[in-house]
This record gives structure tokens, C-alpha cells and sequence, in this order.
């Protein structure tokens, strides 16, 4: 007579709960330049690049957008880096906010 | 105003004597933007915006202050070389950046002053809207040649 094995029993896969870092669940905010009319567009480009490392184009394609639209969304970071590029492009005299990302 | 070699750090200018002492000129109208309300946030529903709004003020006055400073030498005489058609200015690219900001703060200053036209060119009605016109247009015209290598 054939041996019947005994059923094993798999353990269940314990699934721990997913959970969100303290980065994840800090608010962002996005870095905003407004259009003025006194500001050289050749200045605010030179800026962009400077101050966020971009190179020519993608600069320009932000200034082309401040102009056109009146206003382009540069980066989306936490508060403290936000605020830090907030102060940098003021001290540059461009108009800049930040605004809760939701 | 012209570049006339660009190597790493180094910046060189050719001026004509007329542009160098315009541009000796206008150094001496920094700082021209005053120190006033700043806005941080179009929104101001997050209830940190005050206090950021505090340092963003303090953060401002400081950099004028730090400018003011480094405004005095930047166009000492140890930058500028005869040359056989007006000066050459040498600057290094720290130099560069910070003239850059003090030119355009002039030219934010005449702006402010003229009452914030837009579009810009609007006709002047006074002597002295004029001499800000004059000179937000001057200083316009040294920052464009200054990143002339990158427009």
C-alpha cells in the first residue's frame, strides 16, 4: 500500500503594512516664477541656469513660459528647499513664490 | 561693450571710454530697489508664510548688504586695462555675477520708480521719470552685453 504523505502545512507569508517615510509625508511645494516686464529674458535664462544647474534649453523653454503663460512651475521640492530657492531667485530680483503642491 | 575672450574663470570686456564711465557711473547708484514687504506664497494658507516672509526679508537685506561690500572693488582699477580703442574689464566669473545682480537692481529700482509700467515703454511725464528711464535702459544694456556669449 502506497504511503500517503502527511499534508504539510506553508506558512503564510507574513505581509507587513506598507508604510510611508517621514519624506513621503512631508508636504512639497512647487517653486513658481511669475512674469514681470523688467527683467531681461536673456537675465531670467541665465539665472534658471545658474541657480538650478539646467542647461540652455530647458532654461529657456521655463523663461519662454514665464513670458508667454506668465508664470512656470521650476521644481516641486520639500519646504526647506523650496524656501531656499525662493530666497536665491528674490536676491536675483525675479519674482518667485512657493505654493503647497497638495 | 563687447566679449572679447572668454577662458575658464576669466571674463574680458572691450569698452569704449564713454561705456566705461557710464558703467563707473551707474556702480555708484547701487543699491537703487528699497527694502520693503516681500512676498513668499500667492496663496498664504500655510501658516508658516509669516515667519518665512520674516526670513526672506532678513535673507534680502543681508545679500544688499553683502553686495554693498563687494560693489567696491569690483571695478577697481587693478580690472581695467587701456586698450587702443578704450578699456578692457577683466573680471572673474564671481566678478561677472555679481555686477550682473547690481545692474539689474538698478534696473528694477528705475522700474519701481517709473510706478511699475507695463508694457515698459510708456511715454514719461517728468524730468526726472526720464533720468529713470535713461538709466533703467543703461543698465539693461550693460547686463545685455555682459551675457551676450549666452543670448
Amino acid at each position: 500500500m502506497p504511503q500517503v504523505a502527511e499534508p504539510v502545512t506553508i506558512p503564510r507569508p507574513v505581509i507587513e503594512r506598507e508604510t510611508e517615510s517621514a519624506d513621503e509625508l512631508a508636504p512639497t511645494y512647487y517653486v513658481i516664477c511669475w512674469n514681470d516686464p523688467v527683467n531681461l529674458m536673456a537675465y531670467v535664462t541665465h539665472v534658471f541656469m545658474k541657480l538650478f544647474g539646467w542647461e540652455e534649453q530647458k532654461a529657456r523653454k521655463h523663461m519662454l513660459e514665464v513670458h508667454k503663460k506668465g508664470k512656470s512651475v521650476l521644481v516641486r521640492e520639500g519646504a526647506e528647499k523650496a524656501e531656499f530657492y525662493v530666497h536665491e531667485l528674490q536676491k536675483y530680483k525675479l519674482h518667485a513664490t512657493m505654493e503647497p503642491a497638495e | 561693450m563687447k566679449l572679447t575672450l572668454q577662458s575658464g574663470e576669466s571674463w574680458q570686456y572691450q569698452l569704449n571710454q564713454p561705456e566705461a564711465d557710464i558703467l563707473l557711473g551707474l556702480m555708484k547708484k547701487f543699491p537703487f530697489t528699497e527694502l520693503g514687504p516681500v512676498q513668499f506664497s500667492k496663496t498664504d494658507a500655510d501658516p508658516k508664510t509669516a515667519e518665512r516672509k520674516k526670513l526672506l526679508a532678513e535673507s534680502l537685506a543681508q545679500h544688499r548688504e553683502e553686495l554693498k561690500g563687494l560693489a567696491v572693488n569690483l571695478l577697481g582699477a587693478d580690472k581695467w586695462q587701456k586698450s587702443d580703442s578704450g578699456r578692457l574689464l577683466t573680471l572673474n566669473t564671481e566678478g561677472r555675477e555679481i555686477l550682473l545682480q547690481i545692474l539689474n537692481d538698478i534696473r528694477i529700482g528705475c522700474w519701481h520708480a517709473l510706478g511699475e509700467p507695463e508694457p515698459l515703454e510708456q511715454p514719461v511725464a517728468s524730468g526726472q521719470q526720464f533720468a529713470h528711464r535713461q538709466l533703467m535702459d543703461l543698465a539693461g544694456y550693460f547686463e545685455m552685453n555682459l551675457l551676450e556669449p549666452e543670448a
